[in-house]
């Protein structure tokens, strides 16, 4: 009973973080809808500033500067003082960067998003969170730091007559936590701000009531959320152990499960819950040790057990259908559908085959041919989130946890005990042919893909996105993680024998120990053409139909005689099947499995850049696949640019440019790319002398400019910049920066003009013609006038 | 015997009973309507018999099969079939998808073969769909997406993808709301056809000119209760009727111009209801 109450109290530590980072999540959902898988990164930029202010004296701004110089760079610090500064002045300047971080989440990614899909929402707080790691890496490096509590910290003897020992910053961070959220209760309750920002919530023109305009309102809830993280982090993190950027990232799914507590509405009941979940946590760590508990939980209780209420009562709480009027999800992309199979397929797999062969063991270049095999399994299991989400409208976290599924049973069927000589962890088992042991894996990857689709049925929209991270961890720790499961000890990969087909091997490692074979890349390319002809079929088809039918209106849906559960089902099935055919590739790419390679960060990642590619199509989890980290996209850049030390800001520029396509593409690349390359060969097609003249007209200024700024910064450079490279490099920024100039031209034309046509005579009124769709804009655009007419008034 | 055969049905959400102890009966091949003010529970009881919202009390049965506890997908495959007065169309789907996706009725193995199919293969139901699409005069614009379409046409969708399902009994609500009289009057029409072609149809509007001229059949709905029921005629005379939701005045008159009221309010009702 002492220990129950003991370990209760300690959890009470890391609960007072869940809480704090809980409220932060729930406060930003209701002012701008997001779920923000950034909020743990938010903190953790705050604390470093903290201490690397306090440490050292320097304030580290949140951005990089890519191209540095010798003259002329974007400040990316400040130096305050050579010893570094008192901590009041640190806590201040960390709360100052929190409320920067918040404005430029809320100006610069979330405002332009506010119209889009709940999935552009996701990809772009998950590109914010890879920013601010990768910033967070190159400013503070990316080792543990040992920060020093500013809470009183000293160990009380004999707590309470428990016997123990006990942290008192855990009683600080706890009545810190209870401070906070009752401040932030009693700001939402009593004053006009929390008021306006309740009503907003379901409804703008409330808050238009109120005379606040709604944008004012979600800036407000960022820069408060944000440091309220940041003040968090700064006071518990410490107390909890060393801090570092992705550790600190991790902490939003502790947080999730707080702000889920809440319902994503309820401060207050999210900030007890966080406070319980820790609890709960350290209590499920105190018993796991125990010898009656159940040894297959042993690992993973502590994470899986809170997770798994959390889910069961949303699912009770959730309704099978959704209720009439209930307010409608924002529409993703339209679906194209498959046109022109063999063409296409031909295509790739000549460029593929080719590829193959060019790079293997080319030197240098071989690295190509690495990434080749790399962005084809990446194209595999995007076109499993293709199937999930682009097709039935359901956000699944947990893809590469269900490939993981199937490439860590995959190896233990394939094993028997011995090791090799790369591998020295035995793993005893049946040691089946491949082809059965991958099959095992598979099947068992689409059994579990069926049962974290079951919360889909009653769960919806980002709220199941949440749940399908509990479901990843569950399977990390559960299995991934658990020697009773793998026999494994932890972190040790298990080996995978390579593959071989009549006599053909299949092995990914060429003679000189490189992955280069062409006959994997063509075996992982067999593979990635029946997949990619498997998923357009069923686009083409009534099961297609039926997917995008429940992807678009659950209710008619189920009126129109489809069983929607089951769909939902299915489609989990058939995207896990896929997501473990690639699971088994990637064992057999890297001759190994090991959980790393299955983390839910992992889906996140590659569920942004299939986003990015375009998630609704075939073709767009290609691009994606390209795109992906590791792939051809990448590989091409570091081999290009090489010397211009770019690939250090691989993560900060991929996460910004997932921001920056979320905002600017919500289609995907793919669908756009289409469409540039048919203008672009019609043109080719077409173009004479003098068509060539006036495009070099239009565009040889900006590419020249760029070209020659490219050269002039290459004698000042820092690193060993290339002569060749940075000169194409600066002519083609050179016209991204025109076509930005031009964009925000037009959007500024754009907008004089529509505030000339408000000024004027009274608006013409739609026709009821428009009523359906129509309406909705209709509506949206009178509160867009009242917003207008608010701020008139208050300038 | 009845088509459909209910018998004190109640629904209530929260203190509010929005459907009160409702029997109600639909002939085989018969044309029967509801007629009531906004919020009297129309559409509450649609969703009622469709399994759309959960039944406080009664009985729902449908060509001898006792409802109470089916699904809605379950209950459309036995024959039922509505439209929403929110249209709620597939609007990512192409018109004659929309109708295909009514249409089919697959088996459960149906996705091994579409993973597997190679080659797209003319579904068996595109026939019937065709049929529906000309029935209501929509075959040019079958390729279109609905969002591309007039709020008339959009209807005229909703209509035929319930139409689609070749359904024993076809439940429409409020299939002329926002339609000017021309195409009401096209409506009628349309409806009367597919009652000759087999189709039981019960119809919910406020447009008292369709009601009173097409149905043979009235129920008349206030607050949640039943307060009349007959024949047109009857139904125009009845006291209550007039009290309730014609207004005072003789309801003739105004039944033979309640058409373009009765559009009227309805599409300010639904402007409403939609965001
Ligand atoms: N989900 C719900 N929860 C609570 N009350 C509801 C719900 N749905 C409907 N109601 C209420 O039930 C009553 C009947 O609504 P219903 O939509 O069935 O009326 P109606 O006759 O279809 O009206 P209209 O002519 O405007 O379409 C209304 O008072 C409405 O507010
Ligand atoms: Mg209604």
């Amino acid at each position: 009973m002492k220990d129950l109450i003991f370990f209760l109290l300690v959890g009470l530590g890391l609960g007072a973080l869940y809480a704090m980072l809980g409220s932060g999540l729930v406060i930003v959902y209701r002012g701008s809808g997001v779920i923000n898988f950034a909020h743990g990164a938010f903190a953790m930029y705050g604390v470093f500033t903290f201490d690397e202010a306090r440490r050292n004296g320097h304030l580290r701004l949140p951005w990089v500067d890519f191209l540095p110089t010798h003259w002329l760079n974007v400040p990316v610090s400040i130096k305050l003082s050579d010893k570094g500064v008192p901590t009041p002045v640190a806590f201040v300047l960390a709360i100052a960067m929190a409320v920067l971080i918040g404005l430029l989440a809320h100006f610069l990614v979330f405002r332009p998003l506010r119209n889009s899909a709940a999935l552009g929402k996701v990809v772009a707080s998950v590109g914010v969170m890879l920013y601010l790691q990768g910033v967070a890496q190159l400013n503070f490096g990316g080792g543990n730091r040992q920060a020093s509590s500013i809470v009183p910290d000293s160990a009380v003897r004999n707590f309470l007559g428990l016997g123990k020992t006990y942290p008192e910053g855990a009683l600080w961070a706890v009545g810190i936590s209870v401070l906070m959220g009752v401040t932030l209760w009693a700001i939402f309750k009593y004053t006009q701000f929390g008021l306006a920002t309740r009503g907003a919530a379901g409804n703008e023109k409330g808050a238009v009531l109120l005379g606040y305009s709604p944008q004012f309102l979600a800036a407000m809830n960022w820069v408060i959320a944000s440091v309220v993280a940041t003040a968090a982090a700064i006071i518990v993190g410490p107390i909890q152990g060393s801090l570092t950027p992705v550790g600190l990232s991790a902490l939003v799914v502790g947080a999730l499960g707080a702000a889920l507590i809440g319902g994503l509405r309820s401060i207050m009941v999210a900030m007890w819950g966080g406070l319980a979940l820790g609890a709960v946590q350290s209590l499920l760590g105190l018993y796991s040790t125990r010898s009656w508990f159940p040894e297959f939980l042993r690992s993973g209780a502590r994470d899986v057990v809170p997770l798994a209420v959390i889910v069961l009562v949303l699912f009770l709480r959730g309704k099978s259908l959704p209720q009439r009027g209930s307010l409608e999800e924002k529409r993703l992309p339209l679906s194209p559908r498959p046109v022109r199979i063999p063409q296409h397929t031909v295509i790739w797999a000549l460029v593929v085959i080719g590829a193959a062969f060019v790079f293997q063991n080319s030197g240098s270049r071989t690295v190509f041919a690495f990434a080749l095999s790399t962005s084809l399994i990446a194209a595999i299991l995007m076109l499993s989130m293709v199937v999930v989400t682009g097709y039935v409208g359901q956000i699944s976290l947990a893809q590469m946890s269900l490939a993981g599924i199937a490439a860590f049973f995959m190896a233990r069927m394939m094993a028997h005990g011995a090791t090799t000589a790369s591998n020295p962890f035995p793993v005893s088992g049946p040691g089946l042919p491949w082809p059965v042991a991958g099959l095992l894996g598979v099947i068992a990857a689409v059994v579990v893909g069926v049962l974290v689709g079951l919360p889909a049925v009653r769960i919806r929209g980002v709220q199941l996105a949440v749940v399908t991270v509990a479901a990843a961890i569950s399977l990390q720790t559960l299995y991934f993680e658990n020697q009773s499961a793998t026999d494994l000890s932890a972190g040790a990969p298990a080996n995978v024998r390579p593959a071989s087909f009549f006599g053909i091997s299949l092995a990914s490692l060429g003679s000189k120990g490189l992955t280069d074979r062409p006959a994997f890349a063509i075996f992982v390319m067999i593979v990635l053409v029946l997949c990619a002809v498997a998923v357009s079929n069923v686009r083409r088809n009534g099961t297609g139909r039926r997917f995008l039918a429940v992807r678009a209106n659950e209710r008619a849906a189920a009126a129109a005689g489809i069983n929607v559960a089951r769909t939902k089902l299915l489609a989990f099935g058939i995207g896990a099947g896929i997501a473990g055919i690639g699971g088994v590739m990637l064992a057999f790419k890297q001759n190994d499995v090991s959980s790393a390679n299955f983390v839910y960060q992992s889906s996140l990642a590659f569920l942004a850049f299939a986003y990015l590619g375009g998630i609704t199509s075939v073709n767009g989890a290609i691009v994606g696949g390209l795109l992906a980290p590791a792939g051809i996209i990448t590989a091409t850049s570091n081999y290009f640019l090489k010397g211009t030390s770019i690939d250090r800001y691989v993560t900060v520029l991929g996460g910004a440019a997932l921001v920056f396509t979320a905002i600017s593409n919500p289609n995907g690349i793919a669908p756009a790319f289409q469409e540039m390359l048919r203008h672009l060969g019609n043109w080719l097609r077409q173009a004479r002398g003098k068509e060539w003249a006036a495009v070099g007209k239009r565009l040889g200024p900006a590419f020249v400019i760029g070209a020659v700024a490219g050269f002039a910064i290459w004698p000042l450079r820092v690193d060993s910049y290339s002569k060749v490279w940075m000169p194409i490099l600066g002519g083609l920024i050179g016209l991204l920066v025109r076509s930005i100039v031009l964009g925000i031209r037009q959007s500024i034309t754009a907008k004089q003009q529509k505030r000339r046509r408000r000024s004027g005579p009274a608006p013409t009124r739609r026709e009821p013609g428009a009523i359906g769709a129509g309406a909705r804009t209709a509506v949206g655009s009178g509160v867009d006038t009242h917003v207008a007419l608010a701020h008139a008034e208050q300038v | 015997m009845a088509l459909l055969d209910i018998r004190g049905l109640t629904v209530r959400y929260g203190g509010l009973a929005a459907n009160a102890d409702i029997d109600l009966h639909v002939d085989e091949g018969t044309l029967v309507g509801l007629i009531g003010p906004n919020g009297a529970g129309k559409t509450t009881f649609i969703d009622a018999i469709t399994g759309f919202t959960h039944v406080s009390s009664g009985a729902i049965e449908f060509d001898g099969i006792d409802l109470t506890s089916l699904a809605p997908d379950r209950r459309a495959h036995l024959g039922l079939s509505r439209t929403f007065q929110s249209l709620e169309l597939f609007e990512d789907l192409s018109v004659r998808d929309n109708l295909l996706v009514a249409a089919e009725k697959p088996p459960w193995f149906a996705f091994a073969l579409d993973l597997l199919r190679v080659s797209k293969r003319r579904s068996v139901y595109e026939d019937q769909v065709d049929k529906a699409l000309s029935a209501l005069g929509l075959t040019e614009l079958a390729d279109r997406l609905p969002s591309d379409l007039s709020h008339g046409q959009r209807k005229l969708v909703g209509v035929a993808r319930a139409l689609a399902a070749k359904p024993k009994l076809l439940l429409l609500d409020e299939p002329a709301a926002g339609l000017d009289t021309a195409e009401s009057q096209r409506l009628a029409t349309h409806l009367r056809s597919f009652l000759s072609s087999g189709t039981t149809i019960f119809l919910i509007d406020h447009d008292m000119g369709l009601v009173l001229n097409v149905c043979d059949y009235i129920y008349v709905l206030d607050f949640g209760r039943i307060i009349a029921s007959g024949t047109s005629s009857e139904v125009r005379r009845d006291p209550n009727v007039i009290a309730a939701y014609l207004g005072q005045s003789a309801g003739e008159a105004q039944a033979r111009e309640g058409s373009n009221l009765a559009a009227a309010r309805a599409s300010t009702s639904e402007t409403g209801a939609t965001p």
